[in-house]
């Protein structure tokens, strides 16, 4: 055999596989020309060629919309009614995708935002905001204003600032949100043990204490306990509250200025309160272990009498069906927050916080009638009159009838429960879920209804060289060393120094403070 | 064949220390198969942990099956799986066999480059960048062609191929056959082991794929098998303040995680006892 004939076999070989490879994953550009080319061209067309026709937008073609956001469940497009609705209403053809972790979400974002494949809508966190509005990744919509009126009014003009940089909208901002968390606590193991609903911290922690020692559920064993919740800031919220702090880390108006509440006196009061309820030994062994609803899960399973959590997860039928299988006497009741030195709030409420914000790329500035759809589907989902309804909803004799202009859901609406994902401008909130939840609506109401302190933290933007993340889980650990006696709270202050120093603590709250004033707060 | 005592003893002990791992592996996936068919009540009144169910119910599967996106994504999964492998072994050969001869022209040249690409990689933006520019965003083929080949199983595979005997080849020369018909008549033949193990190792990789379709994929519709799972499981890790949102129980989580990976489960046993040998004739240098 040839020698030379078969070497350069097999160098063909090679090389064939390697073009193969550089074809698939190899920096080939020459490939890049052609599909790229095909994609704008495909753009130019459907966008009718110049800007100068780019006011028949509901005449035009069918225009594809790419959003992405966070969020779960959403079905297939065929079987997704509310996409199907909304293509035909605004002729469009929506894509949205949704990331079911955050982590996913902000990967996906991320890059592509960096290689220039930008959706035509997504949402982002206020960090993101930012740092995208300064890269000039996000269009000003300051100008298209006039165009957005619809949503201006839906959403209100304070929702309107929390998507604002430097005084210009970069995203819409969706309708604020009610809170939903209180304590809740087993009405019949109060009963049981003949106590009273406790209206005090002290009666609070008596009650807690009870539901631990005296065997509440009768099982002749001592396998319960009292208080539980997310991790220290969520179990003890009102208690905090009752010492008229708000939660560790949180900005908020004292006496006409304003305090972050690491600062505020009271809170070594709160701490020392709470370490005296963690000395009795009531409250749930794992509570800084909690995570996601694993609170919940216990206050289910029966281990807890105290619960400090949100209504959808103890009173929506789903909860209270496996409630009632593993002890069917049980009765969950909300309480109201218990008073203490400090006054009595439910915790505390960020009004800066909204549920979400959603951003459009500077790119679509060059495309108007794209532009002008992404305008027309915000109005039409923030319109009563228009797409509102079917964004909340579902379709109307479908998922949802009309009682004399009050909603009631069909056996159907759970087709449709997906809805919330197409709610990019929010919702009036309180109407929504009383309509949605009408089985919950007492508890929806008196959560809303409790007093609480008002936190700004949603206001305020990080200043530079504050690394978040490191600060708060320093002060998450230096409070739980507090909270359960491994640190000495005389020296709290020095919790404070340190925080200051090497996190640069300082920073934030003389940042904070300063926005806060130039927002009218604390004047 | 006789023993003493301490053999005996000997063997007594390894057959706990094995059986006692066996346990151990087996445990948690009994957890995951009782509570997949336990109804949810049956779960929760035993404080959520079954290990051999008394109650048996299939609803989980039904309304998994029925009403929900897997289906679907198992279909995208089983196409990339399928096609992707058959893609991947193909290509892994014809790099892997040219190399294993000594007779290839800067042979070092094109290891060199090989290895160069286990070491360094260009990144995930620039591969996006690539990937978008191709066209392949959006398409089932983006799950596929960016890893149509792992440098890693070249090697392996030309480790193999060198160590076939070099007599085979000189006398299947000797009978007139030119390189192709080697390769599939007598190289292919005698290598099936390691075409096994390669073809499992990209078979898991295709079912477990995941990375890629978050990244390049943003129609529902093409979305593989485990996006869906993770986003079942997901939604029951997030304290949701969300009141629409349904929480998935603790049946269906251990549902969805089952239908992802029986599959899998159930090829492995036949492929294992090639897996083994596939293994240990390829770590072998040649």
């Amino acid at each position: 055999m040839d020698r030379r004939k078969l070497s350069l076999g097999l160098t063909a070989a090679v090389l064939l596989v390697g073009t193969a490879l550089a074809g698939c994953s190899g920096g080939n550009g020459g490939a890049a020309t052609p599909s790229d080319a095909a994609e704008s061209g495909k753009g130019a067309a459907a966008s009718g060629q110049t800007p100068a026709d780019a006011g028949d937008a509901s005449s035009g073609k069918t225009i594809k919309l790419e959003i992405i956001e966070g969020g779960n469940n959403l079905p297939s497009p065929d079987q997704d009614i509310i996409k199907q609705e909304l293509d035909k209403a605004l002729n469009l053809d929506l894509n949205l995708t949704v990331y079911a972790s955050g982590d996913d979400y902000k990967n996906q974002l991320n890059v592509r935002m960096a290689s220039g494949n930008f959706p035509d809508l997504f949402s982002v966190d206020r960090q993101q905001l930012i740092e995208f509005s300064k890269q000039g990744l996000l269009l000003d919509l300051t100008p298209y204003m006039d165009k957005l009126q619809q949503v201006e009014t839906f959403i209100g003009e304070d929702s309107l600032k929390k998507g604002m940089v430097d005084g210009k909208v970069y995203a819409i901002s969706k309708s604020p949100q009610i809170p939903y968390n209180t304590y809740f606590i087993r009405k019949d193991w109060l009963d049981k043990l003949q106590l009273q609903v406790p209206t005090t911290i002290e009666e609070l922690k008596a009650v807690s204490v009870a539901f631990a020692n005296n065997d509440p559920d009768g099982n002749g064993k001592k396998d319960t306990f009292g208080l539980t919740g997310g991790k220290l800031g969520g179990a003890f919220a009102p208690v905090f509250g009752a010492h008229g702090v708000a939660n560790p880390g949180q900005f908020y108006v004292k006496d006409g200025k304003v305090v972050n509440s690491l600062y505020d006196p009271a809170m070594k009061d709160a701490l020392a309160f709470i370490k005296s309820m963690i000395d009795t030994g009531s409250v749930d062994p794992e509570l800084l272990a909690n995570t996601a609803l694993q609170h919940q899960e216990k206050a289910i399973k029966g281990q807890a009498g105290i619960i400090y959590i949100d209504w959808p997860n103890l009173t929506k039928e789903q909860f209270v069906e496996q409630i009632a299988t593993v002890n069917p006497d049980a009765e969950w009741i909300q309480i109201v927050a218990p008073a203490g030195p400090g006054g009595q709030y439910d915790g505390a409420w960020d009004i800066g916080a909204t549920p979400g914000r959603y951003a459009i790329p500077k790119a679509l500035e060059k495309d108007p009638v794209k532009l002008q759809r992404v305008f027309d589907l915000l109005n039409y989902i923030s319109d009563p009159e228009g797409g509102s309804m079917l964004v909340q909803f579902g379709v109307e004799g479908t998922h949802y009838t009309l009682d004399g202009g009050k909603v009631v859901m069909t056996d159907k609406a759970g087709d449709v429960g997906y809805s919330w994902l197409y709610q990019f401008t929010g919702r009036p909130e309180m109407e929504y879920l009383q309509a949605k939840f009408a089985k919950q609506a007492a508890f929806i109401e008196f959560a809303n209804d409790q007093p609480r302190i008002q936190a700004l933290n949603g206001f305020i933007d990080l200043p530079e060289g504050f690394v978040a993340a490191d600060a708060d889980r320093y002060i998450e650990e230096e409070l739980a060393k507090f909270a359960y006696g491994k640190r000495d709270l005389a020296e709290y202050d020095d919790f404070l120094k340190t925080l200051e120093t090497t996190m640069n603590y300082k920073a934030l709250v003389d940042a904070a403070v300063q926005q806060l004033n130039a927002l009218g707060y604390g004047n | 064949m006789v023993r003493n005592l301490e053999d005996k003893l000997f063997n007594a002990v390894v057959y706990t220390i094995l059986a006692f791992c066996a346990l151990i592996a087996v445990f948690p996936l009994l957890y995951v198969v009782s509570v997949s068919i336990t109804p949810f009540g049956e779960v929760l009144r035993n404080g959520g942990f079954i290990l051999i169910p008394r109650e048996i119910t299939f609803t989980a599967y039904k309304t998994l099956l029925t009403g929900s996106n897997l289906p679907q994504a198992f279909k995208v999964t089983v196409i990339i799986t399928v096609v992707g492998t058959a893609i991947n072994l193909v290509l892994t050969g014809l790099m892997a066999y040219p190399l294993s001869r000594k007779l290839l022209p800067g042979r070092q040249f094109f290891l060199l480059m090989i290895v160069f690409t286990l070491i360094f990689s260009g990144g995930l933006i620039p591969t996006y960048l690539t990937v978008k520019s191709v066209g392949l965003l959006d398409t089932i083929w983006a799950m596929i062609l960016p890893n149509a080949i792992w440098s890693f199983n070249v090697l392996i595979m030309k480790s193999f191929f060198e160590g076939l005997p070099e007599e085979l080849f000189e006398s299947a020369r000797m009978d007139g056959a030119k390189e192709f018909r080697i390769l599939l008549q007598i190289v292919a033949p005698l290598s099936v082991p390691v075409i096994l193990t390669i073809g499992l190792f990209y078979v898991v990789g295709h079912w477990n794929e995941f990375f890629q379709a978050i990244f390049y994929v943003t129609d529902r519709t093409l979305f593989p098998l485990q996006v869906i799972v993770r986003e079942i499981l997901m939604q029951s890790q997030q304290p949701l303040e969300n009141a629409d949102n349904v929480m998935p129980t603790q049946t269906m989580q251990m549902a969805s995680v089952m239908i992802a990976s029986l599959p899998v489960l159930i090829v492995y046993p036949f492929i294992q006892k090639h897996f083994t040998k596939g293994m240990l004739l390829g770590s072998i240098k040649g």
